[in-house]
């Protein structure tokens, strides 16, 4: 029989980074080399994370499949789980099984501009889209991330930003809901913010990733820019157990997030019902 | 080829598999209530009952089933896969559950992702199913495509009483004719009398059934009722209490959770949910896309008769009627749908 899709490889923590408060950045070391070899994914697909004794939760893969050597994750904490996943050690071992879902179609996307928005720690949920275009970047035109936390204490990957600018054709653009001492960015919500920078919907794609209200304003300026359904990607969560569209929850509609997304254009979702 | 088996015979039968096998049957427990119980001997099946209270479902696909034990210690992780399952006999479950189990092994292999624990289980297990020969008001299998008092889908053997106290035997695959060969001394081959018996028990049977809804009809109507203002009142007598979803032959809804005995020991254990609970679909930090019951409420019905349909082409039901018995505000799902 072909391997249980319920067995998570074992992996063990090598990194462990603090990106604000309540977020912090892992890596994760595969431990059987043959495991590390082949386990592959795309940018958009998530994981399954094991913690052994407290139990399973899905993330996305932070980083691309063109910087694989480890499997990274951006957790914030918010339950039971991920409290457990916040005092984990390096060395610690846990588990992973995966990848799961599809993945955001950069062949559809070639020699486009492409516009990522992003809110709080949705971010992490571009980072592998973001980083894989910059990796390829020759294959596209214009890359632009507009990031926006409720605060500047609450930027995740601040120290990325540097790098992610050196790409030729690559502008980043923060703001924070509310400003402090020192910050010289945008202050202001991100819809705001995007309305105000007005990028051009001709040859482009917007990615967002964020909390429901900000998509939901977000989607709306988009529009008024003249974004087609079709130019307008985002991902999905909801509540997963199994990954695999079994265990009968994450559906909205006949379709499961683990399955069929977490990747949808908005021409998608403009058809589905608001259960999600 | 169809073969005879006299009625006192099956007891002898029974008495042989249980030798080799694990054999559950209708079975009555010590408050009278008949369910799927392992039987010490051929005497302890209760034929008498249409429908047991709940399904065989549970002895293929359990309802907690440990994934494997986990070993946490200073030299590191240990994943201990859980033993083998045993040769099953499922013995004298109805057509409708026999099909549930046809239905949800299709989930269980979808998109070519294998569930191999209930995978070794359905391999492992020899369905014999008996036609039913009483439908009652609750019953609607002839809704179905293919359902029937008769039908044979998800069985490996199926016996069909006939009047002169001996049931027609017929092998569905091959473990049904490993029964009939192996204990051949208790079968011998039928006649054409007998297999046209069969056909007037069928018809006898499914005149019985008087419910006959249109599915497909009904399939239209949820395609473009999500947002009708029908869902608003029909959930309201429903109690949220899962009931139904639980003597499902159907339902497989299931929560993956971590089951810690210490520090140092613990399981992965797959457990039966139910989707009228509004943890189903609640998320870390409180939101939840189906937080009102109407939400739950219409899930549960879109599910069965509309969603299940896009993605497999039959409906995630099998007509057995358990449902309307075991609500406790006599929800009855034939007339939720009907109404829409």
């Amino acid at each position: 029989m072909a391997e249980n899709i319920y067995k998570p490889h074992l992996a063990k923590v090598v990194e462990i980074k603090a990106e604000t408060g309540d977020i912090k950045s892992y890596k994760f070391e595969l431990q059987d080399p043959e495991v590390r070899k082949t386990f592959t994914w795309k940018a958009g697909q998530f994981l399954i994370l094991d913690i052994f004794g407290i139990g399973e939760t899905i993330f996305t893969f932070a980083n691309p499949q063109t910087r694989s050597e480890f499997v990274e994750c951006t957790i914030r904490k918010v339950g039971r789980v991920t409290e457990a996943i916040h005092e984990l050690e390096i060395g610690a071992t846990v588990g992973l099984r995966g990848p799961y879902g599809n993945w955001f179609p950069f062949d559809k996307w070639q020699g486009k501009n492409l516009l990522y928005i992003a809110g709080g720690v949705g971010l992490a949920a571009l980072r592998s889209s973001i980083e894989f275009a910059l990796d390829t970047f020759k294959d596209f035109k214009k890359k632009t991330i507009l990031y926006g936390a409720r605060s500047p204490l609450d930027i995740c990957y601040k120290d990325r930003f540097s790098d992610w600018e050196k790409v030729p054709d690559t502008e980043i653009i923060l703001t924070a809901d509310k400003g402090a001492d020192g910050w010289k960015h945008k202050v202001g919500f991100v819809p705001a913010v995007l309305k105000e920078v007005h990028p051009s919907p001709a040859d482009s794609v917007a990615i967002i990733c964020g909390p429901p209200i900000m998509i939901k304003f977000v989607l709306k300026e988009l529009l008024d820019l003249g974004f087609t359904p079709e130019q307008i990607v985002t991902t999905l969560e909801m509540r997963m157990k199994c990954g695999l569209g079994k265990c009968g929850r994450c559906n909205v509609k006949h379709l499961y997030i683990c399955k069929d997304g977490p990747v949808f254009t908005y021409s998608q979702l403009k058809d589905l019902p608001d259960e999600y | 080829m169809a073969y005879l088996i006299i009625k006192d015979d099956i007891k002898n039968l029974l008495d042989e598999l249980i030798k080799v096998k694990a054999v559950f049957a209708p079975k009555k427990d010590a408050e009278d209530t008949v369910l799927f119980g392992k039987l010490a001997s051929g005497a302890e099946w209760y034929g008498d009952s249409l429908l047991t209270h709940t399904t065989a479902k549970d002895k293929v696909y359990l309802q907690s089933e440990t994934f494997f034990k986990i070993k946490k210690d200073k030299n590191g992780v240990f994943l201990e896969d859980p033993a083998e399952p045993a040769e099953t006999v499922i013995f004298g479950c109805r057509p409708c559950d026999a099909r549930g189990f046809d239905i949800i092994g299709k989930l269980f292999n979808w998109s070519g992702f294998v569930d191999e624990y209930y995978t070794k289980r359905i391999q492992k297990t020899t369905i014999i199913t008996i036609s039913c020969e009483k439908p009652e008001s609750t019953c609607f299998c002839t809704s179905f495509l293919n359902g029937s008092p008769v039908n044979s889908t998800g069985s490996d053997l199926l016996l069909t009483p006939l009047k002169e106290g001996s049931c027609l035997a017929e092998a569905i695959t091959a473990k049904g004719e490993a029964i009939i060969t192996g204990y051949s001394r208790y079968f011998k081959e039928a006649g054409a009398a007998e297999e046209k018996a069969k056909i007037e028990f069928k018809t006898e049977a499914e005149k019985k059934i008087t419910k006959k809804l249109d599915l497909p009809g009904i399939k239209q109507k949820l395609d473009t009722s999500f947002d009708s203002s029908y869902w608003d009142t029909a959930h309201l007598p429903c109690v949220k209490c899962g009931a139904c979803t639980f003597v499902c032959p159907t339902c497989y809804c299931f929560d993956i959770t971590e089951k810690a005995f210490d520090n140092i020991n613990s399981e992965r254990v797959r457990s039966w949910d139910t989707c009228m609970s509004e943890l189903f679909t609640r998320m870390a930090g409180g939101v939840n896309p189906r937080i009102d019951t109407k939400k739950r409420f219409r899930q549960r019905f879109m599910h069965k008769f509309n969603y299940h349909v896009d993605n497999f082409k039959e409906e995630l039901c099998t007509g057995c009627g358990r449902c309307i018995k075991a609500c406790p505000v006599s929800i009855d799902i034939r007339s939720v749908i009907e109404n829409v």
